[in-house]
């Protein structure tokens, strides 16, 4: 086996030292009755060529598209070369989690500014180095409100919250039968105020707002955060598309408290939904509540600027049953190129490409409406995604796209049966001209439902 | 190699104008504006201003300010630092791979979901435990989700019980994850190899007696919904009375949650699911090599019995056989199988770190049964060797073999006041990443070393021969000692004031 340093020589030299006749010796502590007495039925070991084969003949199997209009949570955008090639350097990618300063400043360093990144993206103050995806963070932003807001035990989340995120939030409350997690409706593909207002109490601790929505439209942040801070709640953003922070006015600075979601669009693919790069920033008065590790300044005994993991005391490995989360390993990778693509893109490149995702969803979106079948659903304020009623069958649709190599958008009834009929699309700056007429051409073409 | 004692934040070396991206022509008219006022962007505060060349030296740089597998041993304890094989990087990026949307139809995607259902088979056999969820993202999301599998168990048969038991050299996320669940946290005490204690144990310095295990399933009885139990356990011994301790559970219908850290001891010569674990999760960080990213990602993987499958998470990925023509070969299609009506529900956004379950399968392909095996043997066979050439030298916790770790205590260099912290240090500059450090908490200054079978005789040696050489600088030159690292880009740094006057972010000046 490629992977171990066995030699008939060293080996024994080593069973030796020990003083066993061989390794199988060595398990004694293991009770004769708790033993396998067989070898695991699985394929025995494959050279590097063969097992190259078979897993490329995996990747094969998935088909391959031209052009994805289907956003939803997982978005595909350009990926620059430098973030692949410095990722694969062993230093970033072998690493454990920096538990030993003198030897991780690298890791440290990068987490203490990819820390002041998500801050000013967010417009908040105090970040960690990372959860795992927007549905996760969802769940730590909502248990962490509760504790900040003390003896206040509703959530309130809008619909328009990604359905995967608010899936992954009841499965997290189930068990809390003191917490209740409670909907708040829609009106016109933005949270109902009249509805928000007729659930907030005094026993509400946050509400949970999409920004934009799963819907592509922009919530009035401020005009939330009103209702919401005189009823003593928090108003929590939830950005699952992070290119919207250069469009949108960062939540922190229109009302938000805190700020979560999703940042796989920073230099990551849609990889079938993971590893993403889940986020949550949140005020300095609440640092001490913030799940996950923490990355702080501090001097080594030279004097030397250095940076440590800090505010430990929140953490399972000291706080045991009390600590303000279970996570300790996160998505450090991930916040890398996140961390990496932004340094590239700088406030004019992530401003510029913002402005191009806006520009391209806005073409798809005037396109499509011109096509008979394709009818508005209202016009709110969007970014790169945006809903329109189909008229047509969405199967043919779908199987008129796929055809081309397009997946198109996604059909909303699974998850929203008053939107059935209609499609989420979503453009970025990966979307030519030609690949917006092309598809409206094949949807052109679409025979009509009978 | 590094050449300089400093980089800067990037952020000190923005310059305005500078841009390390270019964007593509606009094809399509300009975006008309119709965002409210105040909800435009307005500006950034932080976000650098550098070229390509300036970011890629930046992250260069600092890259070389990290320790990583490939600089050396790497013995974190309970972390299993192996190799990380090149093919499982190269496959992971494979565009078949990470183009592939997450909402895409089932058929578009079969590659995906052969994959996935083909690991699942790979660690339903490893583990012996027939369901399979691959949706935790890491070690703790995967205990989370077990524990919740246990809840939804109990709630199935109109039990409501309070209490997990967790004995107290069990690793932080199990009494973290327990309360995050809802459930009230008992400590089960251990004996001196980590191993759970049936019977009552006084302490010796306060005289306070702790319940052992017999006591508190007796006394709690059905308020009991599990225990959780790291096996082999954070010393590296296998809890030999696991079957009783499971049976005494059963007894009183509480469950078996098996934290699988330390299933790289296991592989091949022990399943979970054939000594009495109801549901466990395996970090294929550790165990299945895929790199730790400087913390995370990970992968958690829940595995567990046949009671608990139908409260496994959404989706699982099923398979169906195509009807063939007879004689020929069965064709199988893949799909997610949404429709679960006792599924606890989603615990990721999608289907979990797919990159991730690339490179484990990979990683098991590529070992097959008997590598995997054999990567177990020699992991033991590695820790023994290192517990063999230092038990001179250094105080070993227990005096019989362990598995896969050893764990040594400080108490002869104490005695010169050189203590466990020192000497991780002083490892460091002889090019060591140190070991794991108080952990177990149940060993006074405990240093806990896990080699992985990744090490040769060679780098084995080299590690023991620096541990033998500290263990004689704490006597002759103690101070020596407290002032390391000494060789590191920088001295110890200041946890205190990190914590108490905590800077958090580069702010402008």
């Amino acid at each position: 086996m490629r992977y171990l340093p066995s030699s008939t020589v060293e080996d024994r030299a080593l069973l030796d030292t020990i003083g066993v006749p061989n390794a199988e010796a060595l398990l004694v502590g293991i009770p004769e009755s708790a033993r396998l007495k067989r070898e695991l039925d699985l394929p025995t070991q494959s050279s590097e060529q063969e097992v190259a084969w078979q897993m490329m003949g995996l990747a094969n199997r998935n088909t391959r598209f031209c052009a994805q209009f289907l956003g939803a949570g997982a978005y595909d955008h350009f990926v620059p070369s430098a973030i692949d090639a410095l990722i694969s350097r062993q230093e970033w990618f072998t690493a454990y989690t920096p538990y030993q300063p003198e030897i991780s400043q690298g890791t440290l360093q990068h987490i203490f500014e990819y820390q002041t990144l998500i801050c000013d993206l967010t417009g908040l103050e105090v970040t960690n180095a990372s959860l795992y995806d927007g549905g996760t963070a969802c769940v730590e932003a909502a248990l962490m409100a509760v504790r900040v807001a003390k003896k206040r035990s509703t959530v309130l989340v809008s619909r328009g919250l990604h359905p995967m995120y608010r899936e992954v939030l009841k499965t997290n409350f189930a068990p809390h039968d003191d917490l209740k997690l409670v909907e708040v409706g829609l009106k016109d593909g933005v949270t109902d105020l009249v509805d928000l207002q007729s659930k907030l109490n005094g026993d509400v601790a946050a509400v949970l707002v999409g920004y934009p929505n799963f819907l592509g439209a922009v919530e009035d942040l401020t005009a939330l955060a009103g209702p919401i801070h005189a009823a003593g709640a928090l108003l929590v953003s939830v950005t699952q598309e992070a290119f919207a922070f250069g469009w949108f006015e960062a939540p922190g600075k229109v009302g938000a408290d805190m700020a979560c979601g999703e940042a796989m669009s920073l230099g990551n693919k849609p990889n079938f939904g993971g590893p993403f790069l889940g986020f949550l920033a949140v005020k300095d008065a609440h640092k001490r509540e913030i799940p996950g590790r923490v990355v702080g300044q501090t001097k080594d005994l030279d004097g030397r600027t250095g940076y440590v993991l800090t505010l430990t005391a929140r953490e399972q490995h000291i706080r045991r049953d009390k600590a303000t989360s279970n996570i300790c390993s996160n998505q450090g990778l991930v916040a890398l190129r996140a961390n990496i693509f932004l340094q590239l893109a700088g406030p004019e490149g992530l401003r510029g490409l913002a402005e191009q995702n806006a520009a391209k969803a806005q073409y798809l979106r005037q396109r499509l409406l011109e096509l008979p079948d394709m009818e508005a659903v209202g016009d709110p304020p969007f970014f790169n995604e945006f809903v329109l009623r189909y008229h047509g069958d969405y199967a043919a649709l779908q199987e008129a796209c796929l055809k081309e190599s397009l997946l198109p958008g996604l059909e909303l009834g699974r998850f929203y049966p008053e939107f059935a009929g209609c499609i989420l699309w979503c453009a970025t700056e990966l979307h030519t001209r030609q690949m917006i007429e092309s598809l409206v051409e094949i949807l052109a073409r679409v025979p009509a439902t009978v | 190699m590094f050449l300089r004692q400093r980089e800067p934040l990037s952020f000190e070396r923005s310059v305005p104008g500078k841009r390390g991206m270019d964007l593509p022509r606009l094809d399509v008219p300009v975006a008309r504006d119709t965002r409210p006022s105040h909800l435009k962007r307005s500006g950034f505060d932080a976000l650098p201003e550098l070229s390509e060349v300036e970011v890629i030296r930046h992250f260069t740089r600092l890259s070389k300010w990290n320790y990583g597998v490939d600089d050396g041993m790497y013995p974190l304890g309970s972390c299993t630092m192996k190799h990380n094989p090149r093919l499982n990087e190269k496959v992971a990026g494979l565009p078949g791979f990470t183009d592939s949307h997450p909402m895409a139809p089932d058929a578009f995607v079969q590659g995906n979901l052969e994959l996935l259902f083909t690991l699942q088979e790979w660690l339903k056999e490893i583990t012996g435990l027939p369901g399979v969820t691959l949706q935790p993202s890491a070690g703790a999301a995967g205990e989370l989700t077990g524990v919740m599998l246990i809840r939804a168990y109990h709630v199935s048969k109109g039990a409501k019980r309070r209490v997990i038991l967790i004995p107290d050299s069990g690793h932080g996320t199990n009494p973290a994850t327990a309360a995050m669940a809802g459930y009230e946290v008992v400590e089960l005490p251990s004996r001196p190899d980590g191993t759970i204690s049936f019977e009552d144990v006084t302490d010796p310095v306060n005289g306070k007696v702790r319940k052992g295990l017999q006591t508190l399933v007796a006394e709690l009885g059905s308020d009991i919904a599990g225990a959780m139990i790291t096996n082999p356990n954070t010393v590296g011994v296998f809890e030999y009375r696991f079957r009783e301790i499971s049976e005494l559970l059963h007894s009183v219908d509480a469950l078996v949650y098996m934290d699988g850290a330390n299933m790289n001891a296991l592989v091949g010569v022990a399943r979970p699911g054939d000594f009495g674990v109801d549901v466990m999760h395996l970090n294929l960080h550790k165990t299945m090599s895929t790199p730790h990213g400087g913390g995370g990602p990970g992968a958690g993987p829940v595995c567990c019995g046949a009671n608990l499958v139908p409260f496994l998470p959404v989706p699982v990925v099923a398979r169906d056989t195509v009807k063939v023509g007879e004689g020929e070969v069965p064709r199988h299609s893949y799909r997610l199988d949404w429709n679960r009506p006792q599924s606890i529900g989603k615990v990721h956004t999608f289907y979990g770190n797919f990159g991730i379950l690339v490179r484990a399968l990979t990683y098991c392909l590529s070992h097959g049964s008997d590598g995997l095996k054999e990567a177990t043997l020699r992991a033991i066979v590695n820790a023994n060797y290192i517990r063999a050439r230092l038990k001179g030298a250094y105080s070993l916790h227990i005096d019989s073999p362990t598995l896969h770790e050893v764990v040594f205590s400080d108490t002869h260099q104490a005695k010169h006041d050189v203590h466990t912290l020192d000497i991780a240090k002083r490892l460091i500059d002889h090019g060591f990443h140190p070991p794991t450090i108080y952990f177990p908490m149940i060993v006074p200054g405990a240093l806990m070393i896990e080699p992985t079978e990744s090490e040769g005789k060679d780098e084995l040696d080299a590690f023991c021969d620096t541990m033998l050489a500290i263990a004689k600088e704490a006597e002759e030159d103690p101070d020596a000692l407290h002032q390391a690292p000494t060789l590191a880009p920088l001295r110890r740094l200041d946890e205190t004031t990190a914590a108490r006057k905590p800077v958090l972010r580069w702010q402008k000046a």
